[in-house]
């Protein structure tokens, strides 16, 4: 495969800076992700996933502070671009499909319309064009056409999250960040949606970055993984690869907390301890309180990400055995 | 929407009964009639004030009083005033009202209007040397003494810059060989107002809904062309001094009713702004690229319009009494005035079909917020 990345992703550090101190949501995180690529972000509540997809648009609250890296879009880095410059990228080249569904869409206007002013911020189109777009888009996420002229509340859930992803879809953008896309839906409602993203996403040969604390998910629609733990990326690797055989004991310790139907039935361990505090994170090896194989080596020093086939860990002390380089 | 509307026209008309109940009550409650206004005049015989009684109809049981009072309202009879004898009742009300509506009007309109231009500034720009000027300095004004701060200003830009005239509602002098008499310019003038707020507004709606370009550029010219087309008509009708002479005097009051209100509007919105800032929708906005003008302005200030709008129709609605004290201070000839001098002559009918003037105002503006709800909130359907 040749690599043709859309977003490369180096060494990225968010903090928000906090009366109690900075809190480094994102800490020294570097990633990927190909043309066509889909990409999992999975972790617990408060790892930080939903801090990188705010970082990756540069929609931050104004205590945040980017403090280091680069986000390089389709070759230009737009770390450094200024408000007015950034916005022209944001929804063009990267949207996205926000976790919260049911509020993204402005209660006062109707849906088509919202989908209309973004097509009408990125390019001066005739609004004859942009109505048939949307009409487009609508059937593209097999929603009714009449309900172009509807208000978000006549919608059910599972239609707001198809009119957000027709919304994402809108300009054609190279890469859709989709922030827990499916979580407040019922789960055949989710399962039809993920496979629709996931058609539409091979279609258009587009790039999706997933971020879900649901395991399941991501092994359905992802082709590379990168497991978070306290803002920093522990794991990373294809999918098969990483789900099938851990590196990091926090993957090997979240693959164990979740169930799987077609494997052989065991007891599901559940993973003593809180995530940390990211105001004050353990030294060393952020995981070292909650891990079984910690040593003192974890408790001292931050381990260096090291490749394992395929795979990358952050760890002292890897759990599968595969040939280090 | 239609069942609705009879539904409520019903309660408002069950709420109407009770409320000119109270008000004959209330009013009748007080003591003595019109007659104790002669008691010390030797002019008037104690004959004669029973006749006045009975001419009248002052020394009837209450009840009666009170059946007629409910049978005259409902046929749209108020009743001749005593104290304007023998000009009805009616007739007393349709020259004051007009003055006070157009003045609380003014007032109120431009008194939110920079409310809620403030406080979408303020809500977006936190911190800073604007928030704190702006929001001290209003409420300082919000607070402050009424009279107090409304004879200050007719000290300052009446008096000692001479700028403006002082109160009343024109200038005797200029108007003693006018050919025409005020009342007329002045419904003219109200005239010339509704047909160009309905020009603009309608060029408003239309720009708006054709997504035009240049909207902004057709909406200031129609705003020009139809000033100039205003001057133009009263100029060439000549009264063009006599109305100038009115607008004149009302700047004074609309200015000082404005500088003591708009604060409240002011908090309200930013209020409003910041939770509404808080919603998904406006960081998807962000997302999509939007200016941040545009996501204030059409995202949030749009969402956060809604509880303004409701005080700002209650406002309206009780501006029909026309405060009594900013009437009183700037001797402005409206419905304030009119109620205090009627209460204290005596003047139960005047008085009380003051009262139900701006009872029957207050129902129908509640009608009016829950109909422009419906058109503001698509989620709100009767």
């Amino acid at each position: 495969m040749t690599s043709d990345p859309v977003l490369v992703v180096e060494d990225l550090t968010m903090h928000y800076a906090t009366r109690a101190g900075p809190v480094r949501a994102v800490d020294g995180v570097s990633f990927s992700v190909e043309r066509g690529q889909s990409l999992g972000l999975v972790g617990e509540s408060g790892c930080g996933k939903s801090s990188i997809a705010m970082t990756l648009l540069k929609l931050l609250p104004d205590n945040a502070r980017l403090v280091s890296g680069s986000i390089t879009l389709n070759g230009v880095d737009v770390v450094p671009l200024s408000e007015n410059q950034m916005r022209e990228h944001r929804w063009d080249r990267i949207s996205m499909v926000f976790q919260a569904a049911m509020n993204s869409l402005d209660p006062v206007y109707r849906v088509g319309d919202q989908i209309i002013e973004a097509l009408e911020a990125h390019s001066a189109s005739a609004p004859r064009d942009a109505m048939e777009r949307v009409r487009e888009l609508f059937d593209l996420v097999s929603l009714d056409p009449s309900y172009i002229r509807r208000y978000p509340h006549e919608y059910s859930g599972g239609m707001r999250q198809r009119a957000i992803i027709a919304m994402a879809l809108a300009c054609e953008p190279d890469i859709i960040v989709a922030d827990e896309p499916t979580t407040a839906l019922d789960v055949i409602v989710q399962d039809h949606i993920l496979r629709e993203m996931q058609a539409i996403q091979r279609a258009l040969n587009m790039s999706m970055i997933y971020i879900s604390h649901d395991m399941a998910v991501i092994a359905e629609v992802c082709d590379v993984v990168g497991v978070m733990y306290a803002g920093k990326l522990v794991e990373f690797g294809p999918t098969a690869e990483v789900y099938a055989r851990p590196i990091h004991p926090y993957t090997k310790a979240l693959m164990s907390a979740f169930p799987s139907v077609r494997g052989e039935k065991h007891d599901l361990a559940t993973l003593p301890g809180e995530p940390p505090d990211l105001l004050d994170p353990p030294s060393g090896c952020a995981f070292h309180p909650r891990c079984a194989y910690a040593t003192d080596e974890c408790r001292t020093s931050i381990p260096p990400t090291a490749k394992h086939g395929d795979q990358w860990a952050t760890c002292w002390n890897p759990v599968a055995d595969v040939d280090s380089e | 929407m239609a069942k609705y509307l009879l539904k409520r026209s019903a309660q408002i008309l069950v709420t109407l009964f009770v409320f000119l109940t109270l008000v004959f009550f209330i009013v009748n409650a007080q003591p003595g009639d019109v007659s104790n206004f002669y008691a010390l005049n030797p002019d008037v015989p104690p004959e004669t004030r029973e006749r006045l009684q009975d001419l009248f109809g002052v020394n009837e049981p209450l009840w009666k009083q009170y059946l007629v009072h409910i049978r005259n309202t409902f046929t749209g009879n108020f009743g001749v005033s005593f104290s304007h004898y023998p000009r009805s009742v009616a007739d007393v009300i349709m020259e004051r009202l007009p003055r006070t509506v157009v003045l609380f009007m003014t007032a109120t309109a431009l008194s939110f209007y920079l409310g809620f231009a403030l406080g979408k500034v303020l809500a977006w720009r936190r911190g800073g040397w604007f928030e704190y000027t702006s929001t001290v300095g209003g409420v300082t004004l919000y607070t402050v003494f009424t009279p107090w701060f409304g004879l200050m200003m007719i000290w300052l830009f009446a008096f000692k810059a001479g700028w403006l005239p002082i109160g009343k509602f024109l200038d005797p002098v200029l108007w003693r060989e006018a050919p025409i008499d005020a009342n007329t310019v002045f419904n003219q003038m109200i005239l010339t107002a509704f047909v160009v707020s309905i020009v603009v507004f309608a060029v408003f709606v239309i720009t708006g809904q054709r997504r035009m370009g240049n909207a902004r550029i057709t909406r200031i010219a129609s705003i020009v062309l139809a000033s100039l087309a205003v001057v133009g008509v009263w100029f060439s009708s000549g009264t063009a001094v006599y109305a100038w002479d009115i607008v004149r005097h009302m700047v004074l009051p609309v200015v000082t009713l404005t500088l003591i209100s708009f604060a409240g509007t002011m908090l309200l919105t930013r209020n409003s702004m910041l939770e509404t800032m808080r919603e998904d929708f406006v960081m998807a906005a962000r997302a999509k690229g939007l200016t941040e003008r545009a996501v204030r302005d059409k995202h949030v200030a749009r969402n956060a319009l809604l509880p303004v709008v409701t005080s700002f129709i209650f406002s309206l609605a009780f501006a029909v009494d026309g405060g009594v004290i900013t009437e009183s201070i700037f001797s402005w000839p409206g419905m304030g005035q009119t109620l205090v001098s009627a209460t204290l002559t005596e003047d139960l009918p005047l008085a009380v079909g003051a009262f139900v003037f701006v009872g029957i105002f207050v129902l129908v503006a509640h009608l009016v917020a829950d109909i422009l709800y419906a058109y503001l909130d698509p989620r709100i359907r009767y």
